[in-house]
């Protein structure tokens, strides 16, 4: 054991001659939230409302004001405004008299279909308040049953989702960029040479991938936390939902490190896999919502058993089906690991480097 | 001018004995194209279930107005799957249905009779954007409902105005930021690669002794990066024109000159990188540059007119500046308004960032040598 310390230490020690490339693969999912966080969508939206004369124009204003989820954030913020019938920023709002009737007209800038959904939406449920008011018991009410408590800012699924991919790159880029550059430096030769078992040295190095993939995971969990008040009840659990992903991952780095023993080839393999998988595998919005084939395929990467694991401990409700996810990543570790092995030995103690 | 063109003709011989340089800007924003194209591309409807146990007529009507309701997008709001009640909580658990509308059996007796008919609405809100759909779709399906079941018309009536015949399509949006993203990666890889080689291969002491002015050595770099940024943008501008239809035409050499600009200003710093980084870290570097960019640079919606929701550090390069006026030559083929400011404002960008950046540069060589 007191070897495996020692060849533990060493591995963390090549940290110092890669410390770029270290920091990318660590860092890089941390400062995607961060941004990608700073520009998601939020139901929220700033509506320019030209300041009201009438009586229908302020019921108006006072009608989108409640406009919003019983359970979440408003969607209306108004701010009023003078129009003077000139080009428009954004849109404005301005309720006007055709025809001896009020008519709330939404002037539109040059927004995309996109911005003028969301305004059109907006005024259209402020528009439906009023009219509701006025139907009274004719009304139809709408009995809202959401699926949770509370609504959860987008920022949440997204942050959540990217533990998996944070955890998958760094495993997968260290992994396969690490063990290329032995090739390339020719210091695999020295692998060969350790009087060693094999299994010490690579079960040293995924000790090392799997730690640096847990930290990668562990500052996307801190900023998702810092960033949307969102942590886990098991931060434990997390980890360890975490550990078959970062198992995998590094499992895939290296047999690319050891079959294309060329650094840039082995880490576009890490990248694409990285990113395809998170996209597929639940990294936008559970995949079940996409349709029964991207279900299908989703499932075929270990980023949407690893979403459905991890989503009860940030959302507080179970999805799909935990024990299937579980034994899908236990045994795609497994047989990751052993084809790992088996590539190691062919290629580092049976083949001349 | 010999001495350019020599120097130029090294440039691209070092650039053809590594073409995978050329892929560096291409495939990544390739890539992103995918991506947004597959998750903005398609239809943004809600699948629903509508399980009308209603007596009367009214659940029908309500039914078909879920169909009969258009977004901007032209698709309706919700695309309503015919499932057995049983199927459909099936699929709605299971989340293979984003909702489903239960309307009562009394629903059409309650409307009729002024008795609060109700409508139970079953969604998922794990995340409240789409919750936020979910309730404001709703406003639009019931308005053009009480129109069709002749209520008492609504105390305010909407009406909309656009500043342009035809709606600007959000996935088009997107994909003017990715080629302008592949204007600048392709110059930026380009440059990073071929001077990080020669920096190995220590061709820069060389340069770095030269009796002349450096000018003529980082001129025909910056020379071969723009023209291979430009083409690689233009490339992605073909693949976005097969996809969306989107070419600017005649206005292309405008687009040359816009993304140009951009290009300039990105490739000193990248030359100044590819002096000092690593090459696999300086490389991946440049390229997560290039997506941070795309990101917080308007890659994703308009800028011009949503100057308020831009981040202040977006205002620091020149992509948030230039990316609106392609929008304009790409999509509408139109000459854009703020043309000549934006040309006054690129020039700056690219003049200090190469009055800097190329000054540091040519420090540094002369002192490498």
């Amino acid at each position: 054991m007191s070897r495996f310390g020692l060849l533990l230490r060493n591995e963390l020690k090549l940290f110092r001659t890669a410390v770029p490339i270290h920091a990318v693969a660590i860092l890089q999912p941390t400062v995607l939230y961060l941004l990608m966080s700073a520009i998601l969508v939020h139901p929220t939206f700033e509506m320019n409302v030209a300041q009201p004369t009438t009586d229908a124009g302020h019921e108006l204003l006072e009608a989108m004001e409640h406009v919003g989820s019983p359970i979440g954030l408003p969607y209306i913020e108004p701010v009023l405004v003078t129009f003077d019938r000139g080009p428009v920023a954004r849109q404005v709002v301005v309720v006007e008299d055709q025809d001896d009737h009020p008519v709330a007209v939404q002037y539109f800038g040059l927004v995309d279909s996109n911005l003028v959904k969301n305004y059109r939406n907006r005024l259209t449920a402020a528009g439906l308040r009023l009219w509701n008011e006025e139907l009274g018991r004719q009304a139809v009410l709408v009995e809202e049953h959401a699926w949770l408590p509370q609504d959860m800012p987008y920022t949440v699924y997204f942050g959540m989702a990217l533990l998996p991919m944070a955890v998958f790159v760094a495993a997968s880029f260290l992994g396969a960029v690490l063990i290329a550059q032995e090739f390339e430096f020719r210091t695999i030769l020295e692998y060969r040479l350790a009087p060693l078992s094999p299994a010490w040295i690579l079960g040293a190095r995924m000790a090392r991938l799997l730690l640096l993939a847990l930290v990668a995971g562990a500052l996307v969990s801190i900023a998702l936390g810092l960033r949307s008040d969102a942590w886990p009840d098991l931060p434990w659990l997390v980890a360890l939902i975490l550990l078959p992903v970062g198992l995998i991952a590094g499992c895939l780095g290296t047999l690319a490190g050891l079959l294309l023993r060329r650094t840039i080839p082995a880490f576009l393999v890490g990248l694409v896999a990285s990113f395809v998988g998170w996209i597929m595998g639940s990294g936008f919005g559970l995949a079940a919502g996409f349709g029964e084939w991207y279900d299908r395929l989703s499932r075929l990467t270990p980023f949407t058993h690893a979403v459905e694991l991890l989503f009860p401990r940030y959302f507080g409700a179970v999805i799909g089906r935990p024990a299937l996810s579980v034994a899908y990543l236990l045994l795609v570790s497994a047989a990751m690991l052993a084809a790992t092995v088996a590539v190691y030995r062919w290629r580092v103690t049976r083949q001349a480097p | 001018m010999k001495r350019l063109w020599i120097l130029l003709l090294m440039e691209l011989k070092a650039w053809r004995s590594d073409p995978i340089t050329a892929l560096g800007g291409f495939i990544p924003p390739l890539f992103i194209l995918v991506a947004f194209g597959l998750l903005f591309g398609g239809r943004l409807t809600f699948k629903v279930a509508v399980l009308n146990q209603d007596a009367g007529q009214y659940g029908a009507v309500l039914r078909q107005a879920l169909d009969e309701v258009l977004s901007p997008f032209g698709t309706p709001y919700y695309d309503v799957v015919d499932l057995a009640p049983e199927r459909a909580w099936e699929a709605y658990r299971a989340h293979r249905i984003d909702g489903i509308w239960l309307l009562p059996e009394d629903f059409s007796e309650r409307l009729a009779a002024g008795e609060g008919p109700t409508v139970d609405m079953y969604f998922s809100n794990y995340n409240d954007d789409r919750a936020k759909n979910h309730r404001i779709y709703t406003a639009e399906i019931l308005w053009h409902f009480y129109e069709e079941i002749g209520l008492p018309g609504p105390p305010l009536d909407l009406a909309e105005s656009y500043p342009r015949s035809e709606m600007i399509e959000w996935f088009p949006v997107i994909a003017v930021g990715v080629a302008l993203l592949s204007f600048m990666l392709g110059s930026m890889i380009n440059v990073f690669m071929l001077t990080r080689k020669e920096q190995v291969s220590r061709i820069v002491l060389e340069f770095g002794l030269a009796p002349r002015s450096l000018a003529w050595v980082l001129l025909p770099k910056v020379l071969l990066a723009l023209v291979m940024g430009l083409a690689t943008g233009t490339g992605l501008l073909a693949i976005v024109y097969l996809w969306v239809g989107a070419w600017p035409g005649a206005y292309l050499w405008a687009v040359w000159l816009l993304a140009g600009l951009v290009i300039l200003f990105w490739v000193p710093p990248t030359l100044l990188l590819g002096m000092r980084a690593q090459y696999f870290a300086g490389a991946i570097a440049t390229i997560l540059t290039g997506l941070t960019v795309f990101f917080v640079g308007g890659g994703l919606g308009l800028v011009r007119h949503n100057w308020e929701s831009v981040p202040w550090f977006s205002r620091l390069f020149p992509n948030t500046y230039a990316v609106d006026p392609l929008r304009d030559l790409v999509l509408f083929r139109t000459w854009p308004a703020d043309w000549w400011s934006t040309l006054l404002i690129l020039s700056a960008f690219a003049g200090l960032s190469m009055a800097v950046g190329l000054g540091v540069t040519a420090r540094r060589l002369r002192r490498l040598a």
